[in-house]
């Protein structure tokens, strides 16, 4: 340290000044600078080193630079008058046949390949001459800078590129150029737009880097990218619209972006691709800028894109695998986030990374087959929440109350599934302890619980939902209306959908519109139903229209009016009028959307057995089932009508049954006629429990499957 | 809650002329002045200066410099006593109610054409949103507050039409005006990826609460449009919402969870403060924030308040990501604050422009 520090005292401290083959020590013209004598000083620098008085100036304004002495050297360089040495190194626009428009120089790449070829030799001559000036201004423009006289500089700075401009119209040539002269080129292209930036004038500042980037300047690549990082970097965050590059700057068939993000975007994925290419070096922040950029877009996958060309090394393997599953996740392909989630957490990789873990936990969470490794992935993030990362043990208990309610949808036995329902409960009851205002936790507690029917419970936990998201969540509204009618408190559970209609947009009504066509039927007003059904029809017509690929809403998604679904209730609803013509005109409707659905050959059946034609009702519901072997509703229509046709049937029914209620441990129907079973069978016990059941659950029956809120 | 607008608009002109207080006559014989010089710009138009005197019957002082001042609205904007004022008023706990006076005055001065003026109430903004966010859950009147975002919302969807924003992410394989590339022949039809950033805006005359986060992020984004003219004192209070809004604090969670025999009172009680403005944040709010915070962190401003700020809001952000386990929102801010790290490594920063200091000068 000390080494160093002398070193460069040194460097400080002893210089030497050389030109025409002769060097001299500057402690004499140093002490001359001291006493403000200019004049003496350059002419020592004339006798000794045999130079004109611009030189002398140049070198003195460097020193006087290098010495610290900002103020001192503006007054070295006042003295020249660089305007007028500029001016002397132009050649004559005429000399150059090629250079026909001042404008086109810039832009025309193809041109001034042609122009290298027949560069005069002259500018080559006056290429040192004009360094020495250039430099003298450059160097002003940064002791501006130093001095914060930012516009000032900027404007000298721009006169150092304008007179590059000048030298060379044609932009400059890739060979044949003094290595000085471009030197100062390249970082007065660098500097111009910092001094705007410092002066606080953004849109110069914006056109400044436009015009070192799509000139010509012969910059080296690191020079080129960091420009175009720096440039990126402004249009990411300065918040100005600044609006598209100039006509002028554009190449015929080139993009070009239209805004400042779309730039941004179009500069940082350049930049990767040179890293790619092996152009220039990694920049970590390069990556981090586009992550940031391309995340607000929701673009994730063209970042997993960028991130799998990088060359293995780059990244960190299992940061890359981390990243790309969350950029997989958040544009919903969740099946290969896990597989990325599942190498990463490897015993040998990083396996107790918590953020790794939660993912690879809640995209477990939403499949029942993939909740027992959910269940594994909350357990190790519940483990490792230690320390600072002790606020996301929360985190971790609801994501195993999420899996354990996964589990419990395919377990095999109902005493398996309510212990694992139980438990379920228990872990989230454990997160909402860390987290009580998170809205996510009680809105799953109060599913959770009327899924148990444990109506109260979930009332309370609805209500509190809609307090802390204040109504802003559809599905909110959704579970308070179906709890209340879980309760049979159907004209409550009306006033809270009007309500939530209120507090609606039209395009996200469907599904409330549906829930109130449904509490009409359960309030015996089947022709307010069906009006609510029209409506409903209307309005997926008026979406046809008016809803074009632009219109993408938050809460829409799955919500959108969904005319199949519309139909179909339609058609149920007509069938329990015994309206058939209708029905038959909505089941071909509904066909029209969706050609082979259980749902549909359901009510098919349905009619049928109304009908009295029991052999084509027979046949609606079995291929309903051999359409979708977990439907569970079928089963139970099918046992119903084996169950009626005499003991050979019988075993057959009870299977069934037994098979609908593993799916649907809450179908009232499949415990009633399980019951009537027993009953027959002379079980009676049996039978009581069953019926008991289904009673409970007929009692406690929402108009609408709570599972349909997740 | 829907007439909340209307009759906030109505009401102008009846605030203004039941009103008139000592500050407001010397300002009519004033501004004159501000002519005289030729640089200036034009007249302070009288907009401006009856917005200054309504204000006056609101706040309790308005600087008499403010009317004199050649550029009366951009003094409005930056005026530290004024804003400080209109400030605590808004984060009254009985603010942003139907009849609030304030919420009249910003509500009108943003209907006024003047876009300087509609500045000024643009430059509340993170406050309005703030405030209003954070209380909805207490089922206050907020019909105030409502009406301004409203009318914000209102006037963003006249001016983008049925446009909505979008972003193409670009096609490498094609040239571009930074690269060149060979074309390739096969998809003569450059294949881009479009990105809505912000869709189409339905109009709404009511706040209706499932469009809520809607309204209010349209009205950051119209913030975000100006932000680089706003003061850094209103992206700061930006900021300081974001945390609130997030709910997250680690240090005061872990505290918290250490004793649990509740023999810390004040411990908790800071816990449970700092947790109350806890709101949800779906994409369509947090979308726009993380634009402003992009800003106030890494853009062009040079205020170290104002990047701590900004920092701690990322912070806290990216935990509550973490939180909700919220792909998007880690992504972006995770990224965020890795950028913040380096933007402090002095090695990452070195200064490219200046030249090379050997002690040998030659020509």
């Amino acid at each position: 340290m000390a080494e160093d520090d002398s070193q460069s005292q040194e460097l400080a401290t002893v210089r030497e000044l050389c030109a025409n083959g002769v060097c001299m020590r500057t402690t004499d013209v140093e002490a001359k600078l001291d006493e403000g004598n200019i004049h003496e000083a350059e002419s020592s620098l004339r006798e000794g080193l045999s130079l004109n008085f611009e030189e002398a100036r140049a070198l003195l304004g460097r020193l006087e630079y290098q010495r610290g002495n900002v103020e001192g050297a503006l007054r070295v360089f006042d003295g020249i008058d660089l305007q007028a040495a500029i001016q002397r190194l132009q050649p004559s626009v005429n000399e150059n046949s090629n250079s026909s428009s001042f404008s086109s120089y810039s832009s025309s790449i193809s041109s001034h390949k042609k122009g290298r070829a027949n560069r005069d030799s002259q500018t080559a001559v006056s290429q040192h001459a004009a360094s020495l000036v250039l430099e003298g201004v450059y160097l002003k423009a940064k002791s501006l800078q130093k001095l914060g006289r930012f516009t000032e500089a900027a404007q000298d700075c721009t006169n150092v590129l304008d007179a590059v401009g000048r030298i060379f119209p044609q932009g400059i040539p890739g060979v044949q150029v003094e290595n000085r002269l471009q030197e100062t080129v390249s970082q007065a292209v660098e500097l111009l737009p910092e001094l705007w930036k410092q002066a606080g004038n953004y849109q110069e500042a914006m056109s400044a880097y436009r015009r070192g980037l799509l000139h010509l300047w012969n910059l080296d690549n690191d020079c080129c990218a960091r420009i175009q990082k720096a440039f990126a970097v402004f249009l990411l965050y300065s918040g100005l619209e600044a609006g598209p590059p100039s006509l002028g700057a554009q190449v015929d068939g080139a993009y070009v972006p239209k805004n400042n993000l779309e730039e941004a975007i179009l500069l940082l994925m350049v930049l990767v691709q040179k890293i790619h290419q092996g152009i220039i070096q990694w920049d970590p922040s390069v990556m981090d800028h586009l992550t940031y950029a391309l995340s607000l877009c929701s673009q994730t996958p063209v970042l997993s894109k960028q991130l799998e060309e990088l060359k293995p090394g780059v990244v960190q393997r299992i940061d890359r695998w981390n990243t790309l599953a969350l950029c997989c996740s958040a544009a919903g392909q969740n099946k290969y986030a896990l597989n990325l989630l599942r190498k990463s957490l490897h015993k040998h990789e990083r396996p107790d990374d918590l953020t790794a873990l939660l993912l690879a936990a809640k995209i477990c969470s939403e499949d029942s087959h993939l909740a027992a490794d959910g269940v594994g992935y909350a357990q190790r993030a519940i483990n490792n929440a230690q320390g600072v990362d002790g606020h996301l043990k929360g985190v971790g208990f609801r994501m195993l109350g999420l899996c354990l309610r996964q589990l419990a949808k395919i377990a095999f036995k109902d005493t398996e599934r309510s212990h694992l329902q139980s438990e379920a409960l228990l872990f989230l009851d454990a997160a909402i302890f860390f987290e009580q205002d998170n809205a996510d936790i009680i809105f799953e507690l109060g599913v959770q619980h009327a899924e148990q029917r444990n109506l109260n419970a979930a009332l309370h936990y609805a209500k509190k939902y809609i307090d802390v998201t204040g109504g802003s969540v559809l599905k909110g509204w959704r579970l308070l209306a179906l709890v209340l009618s879980a309760q049979h408190r159907f004209s409550e559970a009306a006033v809270v959908t009007d309500a939530a209609l209120d507090e609606t947009a039209k395009w996200e009504q469907g599904p409330l519109l549906r829930l109130k066509a449904k509490l009409e039927i359960s309030q015996s007003r089947p022709m307010d139903a069906i009006e609510t059904y029209r409506y409903l029809l209307a309005l997926v017509q008026a979406q046809r229209k008016s809803f074009g690929p632009m219109r993408i809403d938050s809460q829409v998604g799955d919500d959108k009016v969904n005319e199949f679904e519309v139909w179909h209730g339609l058609a149920n609803l007509y069938s329990s009028l015994s309206h058939w013509k209708d029905v038959e005109i909505c089941l071909r409707k509904a066909r029209e959307m969706k050609q082979y659905s259980a749902k549909l050959l359901q009510t098919e059946g349905v009619m049928c057995q109304e009908r009295g034609e029991i052999q084509e009702a027979m046949s609606a519901y079995i291929n309903a089932i051999l359409l979708e072997p977990s439907y569970a509703p079928c089963k139970v229509l099918i046992s119903a009508m084996l169950s009626k046709m005499g003991s050979n049937s019988v075993p057959v029914a009870r299977t069934l049954l037994s098979d609908a209620l593993r799916i649907e441990p809450t179908n009232h129907k499949a415990w009633y006629y399980l019951g009537m079973i027993q009953k027959d069978d002379g079980r009676l016990t049996e039978a009581i429990e069953s019926l008991q059941a289904a009673y409970i659950l007929e009692e406690s029956d929402p108009v609408e499957s709570f599972r349909s809120l997740l | 809650m829907s007439d909340g607008s209307s009759s906030s608009s109505s009401s102008s002109s009846s605030s203004n002329t039941d009103s008139p207080t000592a500050t407001a006559a010397p300002n009519i014989t004033i501004a004159p002045t501000g002519v005289t010089t030729s640089e200036t710009p034009p007249p302070p138009s009288s907009q401006t200066q009856s917005s200054i005197r309504s204000l006056s019957s609101i706040i309790s002082s308005v600087p008499s410099s403010l009317s004199s001042s050649p550029n009366p609205s951009f003094s409005l904007l930056h005026d530290s006593t004024i804003s400080s004022q209109i400030s605590s008023l808004l984060r009254h706990p009985d603010s942003g109610s139907g009849d609030n006076n304030l919420c009249r005055w910003l509500y009108d001065t943003f209907h006024t054409t003047d876009p300087e003026l509609q500045l000024v109430v643009l430059r509340f903004i993170p406050i309005i949103a703030g405030v209003y966010l954070s209380r909805i859950s207490r089922r206050k009147a907020l019909a105030g507050f409502e009406a301004i975002l409203l009318a914000l919302y209102a006037h963003e969807t006249t001016a983008r039409g049925d446009q909505p924003m979008t972003v193409h992410v670009p096609d490498l394989s094609q040239p571009s005006i930074y690269h060149e590339a060979k074309p390739s022949i096969e998809n003569k039809a450059t294949e881009l990826n479009l990105a809505v950033t912000s869709s189409t805006l339905e109009p709404h005359g009511t706040m209706r609460s499932t469009r809520r986060a809607r309204i209010v992020g349209v009205a950051l984004e119209l913030y975000y449009s100006k932000i680089s003219q706003m003061p850094v004192t209103s992206k700061i209070e930006f900021c300081e919402f974001c945390e609130i809004w997030a709910g997250q604090d680690r240090e005061n969670f872990k505290d918290g969870e250490e004793d649990h025999g509740e023999n810390n009172g004040s411990n908790e009680m800071h816990k449970v403060k700092k947790k109350e403005g806890r709101i949800p944040l779906p994409w369509e709010l947090l979308q726009p924030t993380l634009r402003i915070l992009g800003h106030c962190l890494l853009g062009p401003h040079g205020s170290k308040d104002l990047f701590d700020a900004a920092s701690s809001a990322i912070n806290s952000l990216y935990t509550r990501s973490l939180h909700d386990i919220d792909a998007k929102a880690i992504l972006a801010t995770s990224s965020l604050l890795r950028l913040e790290k380096m933007a402090l490594d002095p090695k990452a920063n070195i200064d490219y422009s200046e030249i090379e200091m050997a002690n040998v000068i030659s020509l």
